[in-house]
This record gives C-alpha cells, structure tokens and sequence, in this order.
C-alpha cells in the first residue's frame, strides 16, 4: 500500500516534469504561498498537501490570487462565511448536467457494508491541520470520546446519529482508517452526513475531526479544572463548556484565528469588526485538474450592513464580487438595471424553498382546529388562490406555480406532486367549502361557521415583501367567502407564535425539497404544520399532543421509521416515496410558489462561478458551486 | 446656587436607580427572551435546537432567574467592577463593542449639532426681523419640508442621487479599497465624500424646528418695549438684536441643549442604519431586536446617565445665563 502510493506520487512528479520542465514541483502554489516558503515560513508545497490531493474540477482552470468582496449582517449571520467553506467527508456536488452527486473529499475512500450498518473511511495520506500538525484517527477518536460521548458537551445524542437510540460505535483501524457502526441499517448516512455532518459543537463540523493536539486544552478530559476556569475567563464565558459549540469562542472557527481547521479558507480578522476577513490556508488538501493547490483565492472580506438599501447599494456600485445571500428577488430590476454600471451581471441558481401557507393543525381555536384537520378545507383553500398572479406580481414572474414537493433535478421529484391542487378553481373551493358545512353567509357575502362567527383566518409572515402577496391571497379567499387578515410581525414574535402553538397560518418558505432523505423533519410536522404532533412523536408522548388515532401523520412517521431503518436504498426510497406522497396527498401545506430563480450577483472577472445551480440547505447553499474553485480575473478588472 | 446645585445631584441618584430598573423592565417585556431570537436565528440557518437545549442555555446564561435577581446581578458589576457584561449576541465585552464605536458616533453627532446651529441662529433672526418678506417665506418653506421629510428617507434620497448623478461612492463612512489603508489624504477625501450625506441629513431636520422655534422667539422679543428703548438710545440695529433679543430668545435653546447629549451618544438610529454607518445606533437597535439584553441595558442606561447630567448642566447654563431663574 505505502510503496503503492509512494510510486504514485513519482510517476505524477515525472508526469509533471515532463509537462512543465522548470517546475521543481509536482504542484503549483499561490504567490503569497511562494513568498512565505522563500522566506522560510513555511514548507513546500509539495510536503503540504497530501501524498494525493483531492482533486477538485474547476470550472477552468485559473490564476491565483485577488481578495473576494461580500457583505455580512453581524453575529448572527454565522452561516453566511461558514457556508463558503464548510468540508464534510463526502460533499455534494453538480456534475456537469447539473444533477446533485455525493463525492469523497479529505478522504481517499470509503466502503459501505452489506447491510447498511458499517461505514469504513479512510482519509487522505499526509493530510494536515492548517497549522500543518498531522490529521490522523486520534483527531478521530478525540471527537468520538472526548466530545461526541461527552455528557458536558453533548448532553444529548441526536437521533440522527443514535438511530433506535442506540449512539453510533466508532472503531480505529489504523492511523487513517476508521469504521463508525450502527445498530440497525441506516442507507441516508451519507446523504445525512454531507448535510449535517457530525452536528454540534463546532461551526465548520468538520465530519469525525477535531484538531486534538489544540482541542484538548479545553477538554475536561485532558485539563485541570483550574486550566478549564482559567480558560473560560480569557475568553469571557461563565464555564469551560461555554467555549464549545457553534458560537463557542474557541471551537466556532470564524472567531478563533488559532483554531486548527482544514477548510480552504481560515479566519483573519474575527467580528465585532466593520470587516470580517479570511484568509487561504496554506495547508488545504485540494488541487485542480493541472494540480494548482486550491483555492485560488487569497482572501475572502466580509463587509458589515444593517439595512437592505445599503446592500443594495453595495451591489450596484460593484462592492460586491460574488453573492447570493440577502440578495433578494423582489430587487432583479434594480439590480439589471445597472449591471453595467456596476461592471457585474446577475446569475440565476433555483431556490429549493417552496412559498407556503402553513396552516396549524394544532391550532387552538377549536372551530378552526376541525376545518385544518379536515382535508377538503384545505384543498378549498389550496384551489381558491391564483398562484400565477401571485408569481407575477410578488416575484417578478421568477418562480413557478407548485406544491410543497421535492424540486426539479431532485431524486424524488414527481411531476404530479408538483401540480397536485396548484390549479386554480374557485367553483370547486365554494363547491367544497359548502359541502363541509359552511354554506351559511353574512351580509358582507362572508361565510359563517358554525358557531355563528365569521370565517377569519390569520395569516402571519416577518418578511416585508410578503405584504403584497398575502393582499392577493386575501382578495382570492374573498371570492370563496373566507376572510384573510394579513400581519406582518416581527420574527422573533413569529418563531415565538409557532414554539408556543399561538399561529393560525404562518406564511413562510419551505425549504430542505431537494434531497428529502438527509432532513425530512419539515414533511413529518416539525417546526411546520404540526409541531406540536411532533413533539408527542419525538418525546414519546411526554410532551405536546396526540394525533387521532386515523391521522395520516402518523403514516408519515411510519414511513420514516421503514426508510430509516431499510436494508437496501431501494427499499429506504419507496418508503420515503410513500411517505411525501402521503404528505402531498394530504395537503397539510399549501405551497403556492416555487423553484423562484434567485439572483445571483457576479462581477465581470469573477470567474468559474456555475450557473442554475440548486439553492437548498442540505446541498449547502452556494457551496454547492465550490467556492475553492472561484477566480479573479486580474487583467479583467 | 451651591444649594441649587446640590438639590439638584442628589435627586439625580433615584432618578438613575429607577430609570435603570425600569430599562431593564421594558427590554425584557416584548415575547421571548435572547435564547428565542438565537433559536429563531438557527432555525433561519438549518440548525435544530431542542427545547431542552434551549432551556440549558436560559439557565447558563441566568435567564431563569427572577428578574429582581438579574437586575441585582447587572447593576452590581457595574458598580462594583465597572463591568457591563457580555453581549449574547456578539460574544463579546459591551464596553469594547460600545468604545469601538464611540468615537465616530460622537464626532459626527457633534459635527450636525454644530452645523444645526450655525444655520439655524441666523436663519431665525432674520426670519424674524424680516418677517413676511421674500426671504423668510422661502426659509419658511424650506424649514417645514426639511421637518416634514423623514431622515431616513433624506438619506436614502440623497443617497440615490450621490450614487446615480455623482457617481460617489455612498454608504458607510469609508470605500472598501481605504478600509484598514493607513491614513493619506485620500483616504481623508474619501471619507469626507461620504460624511456629507450624514450631516446634511441629520443638520437639516433638526435646524428647520430651530429656526421655527428661533422666529418665533425672537418676534416675541422684537416688539418688547426695553428694544424700542434701545433703539430711541441710537443704538444700530445690529448692536440692538443680537445684544438683547436674541440672548433672551436662546433661552429655549440653552434649556435643551442637556438633551443634546444623549443624542450625541446614539445619533440618530434609523438614519444610520439606512446609511449603514458604523456608529453606536444600529448596534443599539439590533440589541434591542435580539433581547440581547445587557448590550440594550449598558445603552439605555449610558443615555439615560447623559440625559441626567445633561438636564443638570442644561439647568446650571441657564441659571448662569439668566437671572430671572438664578434669583428665582
């Protein structure tokens, strides 16, 4: 195996000599990277990457180089840098059809049993912590004992990583290689991983890592409670655990710059700053097709703003080299208007986020309460809306008329999912509406319910831009006799409303439609249509409410329990398959508008940036597009 | 007036007891508390956080405990060890995020005081003095649209018409290219390009209520019997206005001048978050969205500590400037 990949690495470095005769290298750096190895500050390339780096297919290949501008909106926009580097073991990418493939990243492979229990992963050789310190399996077993089965840092184990209850095993081969087991089958791992990772506590998640040779200092199970007290008050938290997590000062990577990471950028100038600043690790185990160590990039400068004027503004005086997040739809004139003036133009990747009622099946008015539970008011309600004046006129026509269902190039799409109850029918919906027993009316022309009152629905959203279309949804529902009051709240009141079952329909974007697989809480209830129904599911019955005993969320459930515990993939989909179409053909959300093209904002010598790309969270938003692979086009500026 | 004067520091001290209290009170009065905004906040990101988790971080971050015991707690640290707490929401010393700012807050809130005042005194005088002609009705006219017009969308007016027709750079106080360059003249120039929209806006709105309120004043004045006196002693018009009436109609200005202070502090919230300036505003009001409470607190009761020092000096300016209250 050693003399294998020993040989390997010669023929590459022979290859390459033969290519680029001067080149002393196998692989070719930045010229920061260059300046500081002249200097002595740092070692060869060669001896920095990997015996065989990863190698990631850019776009075309480019020059080094440049700093990439965007904007940031403070503390709590933490996932915005994070998301432009984030490593898993495997990691989502779009081939050249744009179709989504799970591919190996810091690792050189992996194996799956049988059976779906183990999962055997052997990482790069020679692969290195930023501050070139070895990754090996202690880095493994560090994150296994010392943090995941740590009751201080982890209290509790999540589910997705304790199927049955029972928490993943974990055992060391070698100083590479390595096998994580479960108890029962469990075929969305992967998907699962290349999501969530290995969860909390950390903000980048690297998957089964932590940088132990520098972690352990903050670990009970290394330091001393003195070393630990003393650790918490430099940092400025009540207690050692206080530094853990993904807003710990020492394991949330863009606040500590002595974090050892192994992501292509690491972070230079942390917040409370006006600018954020990140920079390339020297250390990053990637290289393109011509084996140019990535990124290309230098640095990445994240500037502060409060309002979305002044984001706006940003944009349009070309501030901004690359940006997708905080750019909104509603503003695609403005910003075309003045691409040229600007020196950017504006991309299209298609947002996984369906626009949605969601009505509250836990509502706690008793008469609307029976009218959500009952399919044929919520097929009424689903018919009774124009959505394509509603994409006209609230999205600038970006986005398509669908139901909540899994999107275009998803593995699970099903193109009569996607217009199930989407046409618009108001004869059908009074036809409906009547047969359930609300044919009585007021003067106004409203309908009553049964209690004599008359039929008002709530519909609450914290977006601005929601004003407009929840006024078109109520001149719809008008038609039909159900009157819509709109409220725009503040967000922290609407979290506030769902957590404490205190909303009638929230209006909102679902997300999470493209790989059902690796997140389907949304479908099964939770933080949507019946949170409370997946609280009583999730805590066994100790907390929230019981289903009937004939409501189909508990089919729902079901069929997650068959997927998540399936043999085979193919059996894990069709019970998957059976579970959205249960969701679907149930309507329990009412999706109106989809697959909107968001903007996508690229100066004119920002390069290798893909476009039409999918848009969701389980794929990781805009690393998707592997930002590693991005360039400046210096002669372009 | 040392007794005056003493009276008057000593009520200063419940005054501050209560109005500290009572922040504290009202920040956490809106539904939920810090760790509902973070939740909110994860959940926008793709993080899950379970209530049980929630409640660990309330309990770590002393949420559970009564609210009489938190206040104790905040208002003893300050007094004892002059420390203001963390921000929640920034991970961070209150103190350092407030001082990182100060220093541009107050340079240009004190720049727009001055320049309301430098256009508004004269205006008002004249106005007055020249009541009815040409002239004052286009102050006239030009002081109610400036009231009338909100800053905030002064700003973004202006803002508009620095970037389409200037072709300036506009928002923030600095370009990108001289953020962290060290100090040159362009750098200067650069953000002299970008300070005048700030002053403009905030200069503007508060001069036009001062020249209504220095007209009005002064015409009250003019028409006194002691400015005939002074004429009729063959005193030139200018000796006669500014050596009497106007002293008598800053009266009003003097009184409100404590209040100024506080509004040095904060500047004006709305009009900085739209112009995405990097002043103590916005991080004020973003405080206040998140319930990140001891950030909100330490600004509530920095202002309100200026507002009280302020009306004292407000009251010692006007005791010295004019006898009637001295004496009184």
């Amino acid at each position: 195996m050693q003399k294998f990949l020993r040989s390997g690495t010669l023929t590459l470095a022979l290859l390459a000599s033969v290519a680029i005769p001067q080149a002393a290298n196998a692989f070719q750096e930045s010229p920061m990277l260059k300046a500081m190895v002249e200097a002595g500050e740092l070692p060869p390339v060669d001896e920095r990457l990997p015996a065989n780096p990863t190698v990631v297919d850019a776009v075309e290949v480019g020059e080094y180089g440049g700093v990439w501008h965007r904007a940031y909106r403070g503390p709590g926009d933490r996932w915005g840098p994070t998301k432009l580097l984030e490593e898993r073991v495997l990691k989502y990418v779009p081939d050249a059809d744009g179709n989504i493939t799970l591919v190996p990243a810091y690792i050189e492979s992996y194996a799956v049993n049988e059976d779906s229990t183990e999962f055997t992963f052997t990482l790069l050789e020679g692969l290195k912590w930023s501050d070139g310190a070895p990754v090996t399996t202690e880095d493994v077993e560090f994150w296994y004992k010392d943090v995941f089965l740590n009751k201080a840092l982890t209290p509790t184990i999540d589910p997705t990583f304790s199927p049955g209850g029972e928490p993943m095993k974990l055992e060391v081969k070698d100083d590479r290689t390595f096998t994580v087991s479960f108890a029962q089958p469990y075929v969305y791992f992967l998907n699962i991983l290349a999501k969530d990772s290995t969860g909390e506590p950390s903000l980048d998640r690297p998957s089964f890592l932590f940088p132990s040779h520098y972690l352990s200092q903050y670990n009970d199970h290394y330091a001393s409670a003195e070393e630990l007290s003393k650790a918490a008050e430099e940092f400025g938290v009540q207690r050692w655990s206080d530094l853990w997590g993904s807003k710990g000062p020492v394991t949330s990577w863009w606040q500590n710059p002595d974090l050892p990471v192994i992501t292509a950028w690491k972070i230079e100038t942390p917040a409370p700053g006006n600018v954020v600043t990140m920079v390339r690790n020297p250390y990053y185990w990637a290289v393109d097709q011509e084996g140019n160590q990535l990124p290309y990039i230098d640095r990445i400068e994240h500037r502060l703003f409060e309002a979305a004027d002044s984001f706006n503004l940003m944009i349009v005086q070309g501030q901004i080299d690359m940006q997708m997040r905080y750019v909104n739809s509603s503003d695609f004139t403005f910003y075309k208007e003045n691409e040229e003036k600007g020196g950017y133009h504006v991309g299209t990747w298609k947002s996984a986020n369906v626009w949605s009622f969601v009505p509250n099946l836990n509502v706690q008015d008793e008469q609307l309460n029976k009218l959500f539970s009952n399919k044929d008011f919520r097929h009424a309600l689903s018919v009774g809306i124009d959505r394509e004046t509603i994409n006209e006129l609230g999205f600038a026509g970006l986005g398509e008329a669908r139901s909540v269902s899994p999107i275009s190039g998803s593995p699970y799409f099903n193109p009569e999912w996607e217009t199930h109850w989407t046409e618009y029918d108001p004869d059908l919906a009074n036809e409906l509406l009547d047969k359930i027993g609300l044919s009585e009316r007021d003067d106004d022309d409203f309908r009553l319910l049964p209690n004599g009152k008359r039929l008002q629905i709530v519909v609450e959203a914290y977006q601005d831009f929601a004003a407009p279309i929840l006024e078109i949804a109520a001149d719809y529902y008008r038609d039909i006799g159900i009157e819509l009051l709109p409220r725009i709240i503040d967000r922290t009141q609407w979290d506030d409303n769902r957590d404490n079952n205190n909303f009638q329909i929230q209006y909102t974007p679902v997300d999470r439609l493209s790989v059902v697989s690796a997140d389907p809480r949304n479908i099964m209830g939770n933080d949507s249509y019946a949170q409370q129904y997946y609280a009583w599911y999730e805590t066994d019955g100790e907390a929230g409410i019981e289903p009937p005993q004939d409501a189909v969320i508990r089919q729902i459930w079901a069929d997650w329990e068959k997927a998540s515990v399936a043999g085979s993939m193919e059996e894990a989909d069709a019970a998957l398959n059976s579970m959205i179409g249960a969701f679907v053909d149930e309507g329990y959300v009412i999706g109106l508008v989809g697959e909107v093209s968001i903007p996508v904002i690229v100066k004119n010598d920002f390069m290798n940036v893909r476009n039409g790309l999918v848009e969701d969270d389980i794929t990781r938003g805009v690393g998707l597009g592997q930002t590693q692979q991005f360039w400046i086009d210096q002669n372009k500026q | 007036m040392a007794n005056f004067l003493w009276r008057r520091l000593l009520w200063a001290i419940p005054t501050l007891i209560v109005v500290s209290f009572i922040s504290f009170i009202i920040i956490q009065l809106p539904p939920g508390d810090y760790v509902t905004a973070y939740a909110a906040e994860l959940r926008n990101s793709g993080e899950y956080i379970t209530a049980a988790q929630e409640d660990a971080i309330r309990t770590q971050l002393g949420l559970n405990d009564p609210i009489l015991v938190q206040y104790v707690r905040w208002i003893g640290n300050i007094l004892l060890h002059g420390d203001f707490g963390q921000s929640f929401h920034w991970n961070a010393p209150v103190s350092e995020l407030i001082w990182g700012r100060l220093a541009l807050t107050l340079l240009l809130s004190s720049l727009s005081l001055v320049f309301t005042w430098i256009i508004a005194i004269p205006i008002g005088v004249y106005s007055a003095q020249r009541q009815y002609s040409i002239l004052d009705y286009v102050f006239t006219v030009f002081g109610f649209l400036g009231k009338g017009i909100p800053d905030f969308l002064l700003a973004l007016i202006l803002m508009w018409i620095g970037f389409a027709w200037l072709n300036i750079d506009v928002g923030g106080l600095i370009s990108p290219r001289f953020e962290g360059a060290p100090l040159s003249l362009a750098k200067i120039g650069n953000i002299l390009e970008h300070v005048w929209i700030p002053i403009v806006v905030l200069a503007t709105g508060g001069a036009a209520g001062l020249i209504r309120v220095m007209r009005a004043n002064m015409l009250d004045e003019l028409g006194k019997p002691y400015v005939e006196t002074a004429y009729a002693q063959g005193l030139s018009e200018r000796q006669v206005v500014w050596g009497y009436p106007v002293r008598v109609a800053l009266n009003p200005f003097i009184s409100t001048v404590g209040w100024a202070l506080p509004a040095l502090f904060s500047g004006d919230v709305i009009t900085a978050v739209v112009l995405n300036l990097p002043t103590t505003g916005p991080l004020m009001l973003q405080a206040l969205k998140m319930q990140d409470m001891y950030l909100a607190g330490a600004f509530i009761l920095i202002l309100s500590v200026f507002t009280v020092i302020g009306t004292l000096l407000s009251d010692i300016l006007l005791a010295w400037s004019d006898p009637r209250i001295r004496y009184a």
